[in-house]
């Protein structure tokens, strides 16, 4: 009986296999969650959300309040020499700010006339601003009727609430106004900074939609949401983050759609942010995103304001930050790296057809050198016959294994697209010629590498093009390595392997508390229809059921 | 903290470099072998060489192996193909042949003869010649290549009426002769003188059942191979008893409802050949057990055109013309069964053709009664055969 038991009892290098097949995951999940508690530090966390979201000023735009003062400010004293001084004192020593004291005749006393150079149109301050102040202005336009703000005939005039905010306001590019008799410093005229004009997305450019894309300004790109269409639902909140450099940011929701849940979720991770400087939407995506560790982008985001739109029409939230054309689209599913507006704009069939061509164009670039890699090195039973012979013909003046072969001409592929991104347009074609000729056939041709690996690349290359958003792309391009080398170390099953754990990962993660590989995983059916294919329009009536929206029908009768 | 970090991601890190690339073999420096031929022991030239100088181990020389590997390696790779147009017409394969008991151990035996190790993915045909077959049964010599894991199922099987390694040689410059052969099935829709192949997977089954079968027969003429009829094997021996010739390889793919074309040739009234083209054959038989007495009857119908005479004179598309042609063609097809009958039940008795088939399908009962020594039986059954040849049109001609 014992001695039937004790034969079933495996040796000892059983139990050592075991136990390093139970460690494995269990040392990597440990390894996780260490970087990922290091990496939180300094973003935002359940508990660190309530903490700061009081010392953070937000205002409703659509309220048209002006911002409340912050505490910490020199209120002004009300005398204008010592409040002309304070001024000079604190921001004097820059060259390029302009103080213009000036007679106000009609009053009898004098105001001075801030600016910063090349901020203001200077044909305008001078004809139209300092003319009327010089000449017009009276007693009782500078009276206050109706509010703090005296009844002069700008549109654009504020009363700054003390000296420090008046100071930053008239160097970001305000023009500063201190009258002789009046407690405040008045701001007068918006920034005009230098700008470009409107351009088609260069990213993310399209044959068929409409041209526009973002600018740096942020009211003109909140003016281009606007302008898509008549509604009230659109609603655009605005925040001032950033501890050193203060930068508007707006987030923007149709108020009828959103979840509120997502739109509080959303609120407490911008208030959070702590950061001196945010130079670009990349920061407040990598300062918002859920999982830092993760490959894959948790934010989506885009130049072009019909995406913006129809994300919100979806019951998605975008945030715009001044300074950058690029929008964030938030919460972001993986289906949605995959999909061009296109798709929508042109007719169902072959906008479902682009659709798969892109699942499989990725598909592609994430696989195809990891599928050689196994192919060529572990299984040479898999290749058909005379294409085998063809590859073995190729590959007998190739002194490398496949793993290094494969490496040598991806790293270069990749280096001469980084490079193509940096040139100047009159080198880039010609750079092109170059690399496809050097990398391409003077390595066949030196014995580097072998010309079935060239197609291979190519096709790599040219898939991973195809891809609509740039970053995902990058993704791609990354992950591809890490799948050479489970292919290169285990084969087919590594690369099965690298498969899984793609898709475990995938599963785990949640944007936005939104499941990343929804519709899929969970299993939402009534999704489907906008995932692999893109049903038509007349079938779409309602919206995502992912994102649990407070209105779901997209048609008047369902 | 940290020390504990460093310490697991050492251990993760050393349990991914330690197993290194596991198990890998680049394609380039493996070899694959196409096509297996199987003959008498007899050691070939190189053999004998290495055996005079003592390079030899204990066998008793049953059977020859002879592998036919590609690509063979050249000195520099893929250069010389564009550089080289016409230096040398060097063939594109080798053929090694090992003789000995074991065909794994020939097999390894090969592995201390050349650079790179062979592997059997890629194996397309095996061809057996009849004379071995006729000492050792075939069971005996697929057992390997069916145990075997590498080579897979779809494997085909021929016999050869000569030496089966010549079979693997071509005079053509650019063309691998286990290729060559395993395109030839390709014919089956031209003439049904093509059998469908035997494959290991289909061989496996007809091994284990004991049934006798047919396998297409190669012959090798000046540097050419030719499907020349069919070398039967006997199930319950599993050795080869005999040919079949080319006709009567085209009434068992008849009879077996194998068959999608070809042609049948009578001479006409004044002696010259006419042609009837085969569009569509089919062949229905029906068995019946009268007490101890077993029959079948067979109805081969057939749908086709009259595709040439040479008779001047007759050029008529009249339905007399064309059924006094189609009797004459009844009676060719009739005089080719009977041929064919005549060596399966009397000469070979063997039942090589499906008929076992038929009766265990519709006679079960009896079927089990004779299974054991169905080949007998099959000798000693009636079969009565209906011919019905239609023509149905006479192609396009002035008249």
């Amino acid at each position: 009986m014992l001695s039937s038991i004790i034969a079933h009892i495996p040796d000892w290098l059983v139990f050592f296999q075991a136990a390093i097949a139970f460690l494995l995951p269990v040392g990597a999940n440990y390894l996780y969650n260490i970087l990922n508690a290091w990496g939180n530090t300094g973003r935002f966390t359940a508990a660190a959300a309530g903490r700061n979201a009081a010392h953070k000023d937000k205002t409703a735009l659509s309220a048209s309040q002006p911002s409340p003062s912050s505490a910490s400010g020199t209120p002004f004293s009300g005398n204008y020499a010592a409040d002309l001084q304070a001024i000079r004192s604190a921001i004097g020593s820059n060259s390029d700010l302009h103080f213009r004291e000036f007679p106000l005749t009609k009053l009898h006393t004098k105001g001075t006339l801030i600016y910063v150079d090349g901020m203001q149109n200077d044909r305008l301050l001078n004809l139209r601003i300092m003319e009327y102040l010089m000449f017009e202005a009276t007693a009782d336009t500078l009276a206050s009727p109706l509010n703090s703000v005296p009844a002069m005939p700008f549109s654009d005039l504020t009363a700054a609430a003390d000296l420090t905010a008046f100071n930053r306001s008239v160097l970001f590019g305000h023009a500063g106004l201190l009258i002789d008799g009046m407690p405040h410093g008045l701001l007068i005229e918006l920034p005009g900074g230098a700008n470009r004009s409107v351009t088609e997305p260069v990213s993310e450019a399209l044959l068929r939609g409409p041209r526009l894309g973002f600018s740096e300004v942020l009211s003109e790109n909140t003016s281009m949401l606007r302008c898509q269409g008549f509604s009230d639902g659109l609603e655009l909140k605005s925040y001032r983050i950033g501890n050193q450099m203060q930068k508007d940011l707006v987030i923007a929701y149709m108020k009828d759609i959103v979840n509120p849940e997502l739109l509080q979720e959303v609120e407490t991770r911008i208030s959070t942010i702590d950061s001196d400087f945010l130079a670009e939407s990349g920061y407040v995506e990598q300062l918002i995103e859920d999982n830092w560790l993760s490959p894959f982008q948790q934010v989506q985001n885009t130049e072009r304001p019909d995406r913006v739109i129809s994300a919100l029409m979806e019951g998605r939230i975008a945030i715009l930050l001044n300074g950058t054309p690029f929008a964030l689209i938030v919460p972001v599913t993986f289906s949605m790296l995959l999909q061009s507006p296109e798709d929508y704009y042109e007719r169902w069939l072959p906008g479902s057809l682009l659709r798969m061509l892109r699942f499989a164009a990725a598909f592609l670039a994430l696989m195809a050198p990891a599928l050689y890699i196994s192919f060529i090195s572990f299984h040479p039973g898999l290749i058909p016959t005379e294409l085998a012979i063809s590859i073995i013909e190729a590959r007998q003046g190739v002194p490398f294994p496949s793993i290094i072969e494969v490496l040598i001409l991806e790293v270069s592929i990749e280096i001469l697209r980084e490079a193509g991104i940096r040139l100047p347009k009159p080198v880039g074609p010609a750079m092109g010629i170059v690399g496809g000729l050097i990398i391409g056939d003077a390595a066949v041709n030196a014995g580097i590498v072998s010309p079935f690996l060239v197609i291979v690349v190519a096709v790599t290359a040219i898939s991973s093009f195809s891809i609509p958003m740039y970053s995902a792309g990058i993704t791609l391009r990354l992950l591809r390595f890490a799948g050479m080398l489970f292919a290169a170390f285990l084969g087919m099953f590594g690369t099965i392997l690298f498969f899984l754990l793609l898709c475990s990962h995938l599963t785990k993660l949640k944007s936005f508390g939104v499941p990343y590989l929804t519709p899929v995983s969970p299993f939402r059916l009534r999704d489907w229809k906008d995932l692999f294919f893109r049903a038509p329009l007349s079938l779409m009536k309602r919206r995502p059921a992912m994102l649990k929206t407070q209105n779901d029908r997209r048609k008047s009768k369902v | 903290m940290v020390r504990r970090t460093v310490i697991v991601s050492l251990c993760l890190l050393f349990s991914v470099l330690t197993s290194g690339c596991w198990s890998s073999k680049e394609i380039e420096d493996l070899a694959l072998y196409t096509g297996l031929a199987l003959d008498v022991g007899e050691p070939a030239p190189v053999e004998k060489e290495f055996e005079e100088k003592g390079g030899t181990y204990s066998k008793q020389n049953k059977v020859v192996a002879t592998v036919q590997v590609v690509p063979i390696k050249s000195a520099s790779g893929s250069m010389d193909k564009k550089g080289g147009g016409g230096g040398g017409q060097q063939k594109p394969y080798s053929n090694v042949s090992g003789a000995g008991d074991s065909i794994l151990e020939i097999f390894r035996q090969f592995s201390i003869r050349r650079d790179r190790p062979i592997i059997g993915h890629h194996l397309k045909v095996i061809i057996i010649s009849a004379e071995l077959l006729k000492r050792q049964t075939i069971s005996q010599l697929m057992d390997f290549v069916m145990r075997d894991n590498d080579i897979r199922p779809s494997t085909m099987v021929y016999i050869s009426q000569g030496t089966a390694r010549d079979t693997l040689t071509s005079d053509q410059p650019n063309e691998i002769p286990s290729f060559h052969i395993m395109g030839m099935i390709r014919n089956q829709s031209r003439t049904s003188k093509v059998l469908s192949p035997v494959t290991l997977a289909r061989l496996d089954a007809l091994t284990y059942s004991k049934r006798s079968f047919v396998l297409q027969n190669l012959i090798k003429g000046d540097g050419e191979v030719e499907f020349s009829g069919a070398g039967i094997v006997k199930g319950d021996t599993g050795h080869w008893i005999g040919f079949l010739n080319q006709e009567d390889t085209e009434c068992v793919a008849w009879l077996n409802n194998e068959g999608k074309a070809g042609a049948i040739k009578a001479y006409d009234s004044s002696g010259e050949p006419m042609t009837y083209e085969i569009k569509a054959m089919d062949s229905k038989i029906t068995a019946t057990a009268d007490g101890g007495c077993i029959s079948f009857s067979v109805k081969l119908s057939s749908e086709g055109r009259f595709i040439e005479t040479w008779n001047d004179q007759d050029t008529s598309s009249s339905q007399e013309f064309a059924d006094n042609a189609g009797r004459i063609f009844e009676a060719k097809l009739a005089k080719m069964m009977q041929a064919l009958l005549g060596k399966l039940q009397n000469e070979y008795q063997c039942d090589a053709a499906g008929f076992g088939d038929k009766l265990a399908i519709q006679q079960p009962a009896v079927w089990k009664e004779v299974k054991d020594h169905w080949d007998e039986a099959f000798s000693k059954a009636k079969i009565e055969i209906t011919y019905d040849l239609k023509i149905t049109d006479f192609g396009s001609f002035t008249e």
